[in-house]
């Protein structure tokens, strides 16, 4: 559904607000619960750019928000899946921040 | 629509059109609800519809569990005073909430019989909801339903087979079933 383009402070305070609320869920609810919040925020973050004059998208963020949005779904009916999904983000991650950071000069 | 398909064809809906639901559909979902099976005829069900667009975005916000945006929500609370009152302690904690539930499961099969989606979410910021919806002190959040025309046809969830689950006079004594998946 479309609706009014929040500016970026809007959609910085949204993610907040998801993060505070989200916070209180995971007091009681299943534990699972946890991780597919953090990475629906995940997915959130990734689109900050989208809002934020300023802030420049990040490909490999991009990469892992649709990676995200098509698996994060698994944790309601194929919890394996969903674990292997967190892996091979991390592990995305991983590769990235060694060829960021430790890539020969 | 024959009640097997709808139980089985019904699923949780997390992508919606932006298609507005009609007043006479919305009224349907409803009427569906209070005639759910009723502990002691209790009826502890309060049905909040929220169709203001400025509203159903705030709670969409403090609801986690609240995927995608849909243009109509309906809060289904239970009424504990009128829970209490007739049914006790009981009544207040047990039926008031199974009540509600199974009110929630008419209009889920209701709506989908009428070509259009739901997603229960219970995770929403209880405090949240109540502040922005006004509701009085013995009137509790229990299920929020989104309802939308769907964006896409979700795959069937695996269900646990029949055979593991069903038992015959007692507990763990096979049920005989041919039933698969």
């Amino acid at each position: 559904m479309s609706r009014e383009k929040p500016t970026g402070n809007d959609y910085l305070f949204e993610i907040a607000v998801f993060l505070a609320t989200s916070a209180q869920g995971c007091l009681n609810e299943p534990p699972l619960y946890g991780p597919f919040r953090l990475l629906d925020a995940l997915s959130k973050l990734a689109d900050l750019p989208d809002y934020a004059p300023g802030l420049a998208h990040d490909p490999f963020l991009k990469e892992i928000k649709a990676i995200v949005d098509d698996k994060k779904f698994l944790v309601m009916y194929d919890v394996e899946g969903f674990r292997r999904a967190i892996d091979e983000i991390v592990e995305k991650f991983a590769k990235e921040l060694k060829s960021r950071y430790l890539a020969p000069k | 629509m024959d009640i097997f398909q709808a139980v089985k064809g019904r699923r949780s809906i997390r992508r919606y059109k932006s298609d507005v639901v009609p007043k006479e559909l919305i009224e349907k979902i409803l009427d569906a609800g209070r005639w759910a099976p009723s502990g002691g005829n209790i009826q502890p069900w309060k049905f909040i519809v929220i169709s203001d667009r400025n509203l159903l975005e705030l709670i969409r916000k403090v609801s986690p569990g609240y995927l995608g945006e849909t243009p109509l929500a309906i809060l289904v609370c239970s009424d504990k005073e009128k829970a209490y009152k007739v049914g006790g302690a009981l009544g207040r904690d047990y039926l008031s909430v199974s009540d509600c539930s199974m009110a929630v499961e008419n209009m889920l099969l209701v709506a989908y019989a009428l070509g259009l989606g739901t997603c229960v979410v219970k995770s929403f910021a209880r405090v949240a909801v109540k502040e922005m919806l006004e509701i009085p002190e013995d009137i509790e959040p229990e299920l929020l339903v989104i309802v939308g025309y769907p964006a896409y046809e979700p795959k069937p969830p695996v269900r646990i087979p029949l055979r593991e689950i069903a038992y015959l006079n007692k507990y763990g004594q096979n049920f005989p079933t041919n039933l698969e998946e």
